[in-house]
């Protein structure tokens, strides 16, 4: 039966325009196993599990997708989910008003008018115990934990029975003791005959857990690991790869005084997530350019929006050797701390207004004579904004709406630093943006701290990170766990600080 | 494809554009009516016409500058037409029953708007109690206090000063009403289009979380614009008990509905952050014009609510239809902008699962 693998995906190729993602990738997942697909974000995982998961559809891409030994066409997500695909993705989508049960079985509740609701909480248990849960199916949802709802997610896919079992960055919102558990588990469902794929960045867990690994860059497969070889080393070499250090300037950052201290900076997690910052201290000097490394829940934003007082915090946050007031981000702004924020869509465009009010939304001071716009002055600056950061609009009382993600990104990043803030704080200001802008906005950066400016940059992309910044902060589950300058550290410094919060530390000090 | 059809649909997207688009469109449709019900029925336009429908219009419309604003700024109000006949009510039992002069009293009447508005402000802001729920209940509380305090009976008579000013009609045939009314709608209108709290209004509205972000008192202005709402309210009361002479517990009845619907076919957006206070009033003055043209050109008075029901309807729909149609305006680089987004599908993909 091993020579008949659950799924087998051969030569994919994939391309969106003149772009390719997928340069040929091949995989197999054996029954029974638990195969780990590592990468860092934009190596392709995403694109190759919607591949297998029916959501770009047959056609689309080239290459063939095997399901139990027999080639197959997923045009739809749901030919997926009947050839025993199960997808968990990594967002928990539940309805917190609904009961477990009513959660596990959406969408396939019996058909007909009647609800057996009897019967659909006997299937839901029998689904439950297989996970190991022990909570009611009458449950709300909106009374669990997120490693509850993490397994409710599972029970969902497997009420299709699959054959395959898809898990997109699990662990995302638990904790290390919960993602233990939640590896026994799935340890458990593999020995039932269950092939699982599992996709994350945590080498960690991939060496606890997997039977063998995939690693994808930048569209290919650069390793294909069998137990045996299975060790943090090679994995981590793998994803990092070589580096491209072409786009970045070149620069040396020649030591100046400290622009902003931060102490014993604590926020706690909003609701819904575990991101927090506990005890967190740091300096960032006129001229620097500093980077936080971690992983998605690290605490990395939390860090940026604690500083910035966007969220409540504790600690202490002194510019220029005053301490800035918490409770409300005017007082860090009129410290002159300006900050980007990581989600253009929800926290950073004014979707009412044109582009130029965008920009000037957070300067109509220096717009305006006691109170009164300056229509001419704003035009003015909005037009040198646009100029300078080179924003491609249609004109400047455009919406904002219609611009692609980079002139977006460069339209939020003019509203940042129109006040012309001498301590700026960037949350992943390269995500979802083009290549060639980019380029640009690490010269911006470049440019900034070469005026004097102290820059605090959070990217995911450690490539990104290592070449744009003097100095680095690692962060995993809100604490400082590493720092180095730029030269003394690489990728594999960073992941292998943060694989070495192992579990057992972690359990002591939650 | 091909560029006529193509060409085609821009002209008519352009013409719909126009139509649809906040305050062209409205100042359009009431032209278009108006020349309709001429047509119709020459007799309307006349000058007395115009005087009852302007009349009509003041009191609503000195409401709706408020609630204008307020929605601007992401909130409403439903309970402006209980705090109008409240604050009538409370004057009118100060100035009656209590030999307070009528300066005072009417003060007082104000002052009770604004307390209003401030208690609203407060419990949707502090209290996170959602406006429609807060404003709701207020407008049960208000209508209730109205009760309490006049047992259901009229205060009759109020001091003759009190008629003298609120019969007046200092202007072509026009009261004092209509003349507070454009003074309030003009400088409501500056406020928004010119000054920087105006423009930070849209920017609440827009999206509290950005404003937050950007530095500004989201609270404040939330709360500001309340006590403005309730404030206006009860001047609109205040105006008709003076027209009336009297302080009747029907003032305000079902007056927050008229004005939502009139500011809305205004162009003014219930989800906050777009709309004008010109767009606004001319909302609330075209659905003065079709209740009173129906009646002019024959048609039975008990149509009214239908027609202001449907053109309310209708004139969301069009706004949300232009909203989605594709922008058809040039970009000045369109190919270099496709060539530069092409390597972000991957990004694209990561955005939308959530993947950083």
């Amino acid at each position: 039966m091993t020579d008949r693998p659950a799924l087998r995906v051969t030569d994919v190729v994939k391309s969106f325009g003149s772009t390719t993602v997928l340069k040929g990738v091949s995989l197999e997942l054996e029954p029974g196993s638990i195969h780990g697909l590592l990468g860092q974000n934009g190596a392709g995982k995403s694109t190759l599990v919607k591949i297998m998961t029916g959501v770009h559809g047959a056609g689309s891409f080239t290459g063939v997708v095997q399901v139990d030994g027999s080639t197959v066409q997923l045009t739809r997500p749901q030919d997926a989910r009947q050839l025993g695909i199960g997808y968990v993705p990594q967002e928990i989508d539940v309805v917190e008003h609904l009961t477990v049960t009513e959660n596990v079985l959406v969408g396939d509740l019996g058909s007909g008018l009647r609800f057996d609701r009897r019967a659909a909480d006997r299937r839901c248990r029998t689904l439950l115990d297989q996970l190991g849960m022990t909570i009611a199916p009458r449950t709300r949802v909106s009374v669990l934990s997120a490693a509850q709802r993490q397994l409710l997610m599972i029970a969902r896919a497997l009420a299709l029975t699959p054959k395959v079992l898809i898990l997109d960055e699990p662990t995302t919102s638990l904790t290390d003791t919960e993602a233990v558990a939640l590896g026994h588990i799935l340890r458990r469902l593999a020995a039932t005959g269950l092939g699982i794929l599992y996709i994350t960045h945590r080498v960690r867990e991939v060496l606890d857990l997997c039977d063998g690994a995939t690693v994808l860059r930048d569209g290919r497969v650069v390793e294909q690991l069998s137990r045996s070889d299975l060790t943090a080393d090679r994995i981590v070499t793998a994803m990092a790869g070589r580096q491209v250090r072409d786009l970045f300037p070149g620069r040396r950052y020649p030591g100046g005084r400290t622009a902003l201290s931060v102490r014993n900076l604590g926020v706690r997690p909003a609701r819904g997530s575990s991101a927090r910052v506990e005890d967190v201290s740091f300096d960032v000097h006129q001229g620097e350019i500093l980077g936080i490394a971690g992983l998605l829940g690290a605490g990395r934003s939390e860090l940026l929006a604690g500083v910035f007082g966007a969220v409540p915090r504790t600690g202490t946050v002194t510019v220029g050797g005053r301490e800035v007031r918490p409770g409300h981000p005017r007082h860090a702004r009129s410290a002159g701390i300006g900050m980007l924020t990581e989600e253009r869509k929800r926290t950073g465009l004014l979707f009412n207004m044109s582009a130029l009010r965008n920009i000037t939304i957070g300067s109509l001071g220096s717009v305006s004579h006691r109170g009164f716009l300056d229509f001419a002055g704003e035009r003015r600056v909005g037009r040198r904004v646009i100029g300078d950061l080179e924003v491609k609009t249609p004109g400047i009382h455009s919406s904002v709406e219609h611009l692609s993600g980079g002139n977006q990104q460069k339209l939020l990043i003019g509203r940042t630093l129109l006040p012309e803030p001498s301590v700026i704080l960037l949350d992943e200001p390269t995500k979802g943006v083009d290549v060639g802008t980019r380029a640009q906005i690490y010269r911006l950066v470049n440019t900034l701290a070469e005026r004097g400016a102290a820059l605090v940059v959070v990217s995911s992309e450690l490539d990104e990170l290592l070449g744009m910044c003097d100095r680095f902060l690692v962060l995993a589950a809100g604490r400082l766990v590493d720092e180095f300058t730029k030269g003394d550290g690489s990728e594999q410094r960073i992941l292998a600080s943060i694989a070495r919060v192992t579990p057992a530390d972690e359990a002591i000090t939650t | 494809m091909s560029t006529a059809r193509s060409r085609g649909r821009g002209t008519r997207h352009r013409v719909l554009r126009v139509l649809a688009a906040g305050e062209a469109g409205v100042i359009l449709a009431l032209v278009i009516l108006c020349v309709t019900f001429q047509l119709i029925q020459p007799a309307f336009g006349s000058a007395a016409d115009v005087r009852a429908i302007l009349s009509a219009l003041s009191y609503l419309g000195i409401i709706s500058v408020g609630q204008i604003i307020l929605l601007i700024g992401g909130e409403f109000d439903l309970s402006v037409g209980s705090t109008a006949g409240l604050s009538a009510i409370v004057a009118a039992d100060l100035m009656a029953h209590h030999d307070i002069p009528v300066a005072v009293a009417v003060l007082g009447g104000l002052l009770v708007g604004a307390l209003i508005g401030l208690v609203n402000g407060v419990v949707v802001v502090r209290l996170r109690i959602p406006a429609f729920i807060a404003t709701l209940g207020m407008l049960f509380v208000a209508q209730g206090a109205t009760q309490v305090i006049t047992d259901g009976q009229p205060i009759y008579p109020l001091p003759q000063v009190v008629s003298d000013i609120g019969q007046a009609t200092p202007l072509f045939g026009l009261g004092w009403s209509f003349a507070f009314f454009v003074v309030v709608a003009i400088l409501g209108d500056l406020f928004l289009r010119v000054t920087v709290p105006g423009r930070t209004m849209y920017a609440v509205g827009g999206n509290p979380v950005v404003a937050r972000l950007s530095g500004v008192r989201v609270e404040r202005y939330k709360i500001g614009a309340f006590v403005l709402s309730g404030t206006l309210a009860a001047a609109g009361g205040l105006f008709l008990m003076g027209n009336l002479g009297s302080g009747t517990t029907s003032i305000g009845q079902g007056w927050e509905l008229l004005v939502i619907a009139g500011v809305v076919v205004g162009g003014v957006s219930l989800f906050g952050g777009v709309g004008s206070v010109v767009g606004g009033a001319v909302g609330m003055l075209l659905l003065q014009v079709v209740q009173s043209g129906l009646v002019v050109v024959g048609i039975s008075p008990n149509w009214q609510t239908i027609a202001v029901g449907s053109i309310m309807v209708l004139a969301v729909g069009l706004d949300v239809w232009r909203r989605r149609l594709p922008d058809t305006e040039p970009t000045e680089q369109p190919t270099a902008t496709a060539a530069a987004s092409a390597p972000a599908p991957e990004a694209a993909d990561r955005a939308a699962t959530g993947e950083t």
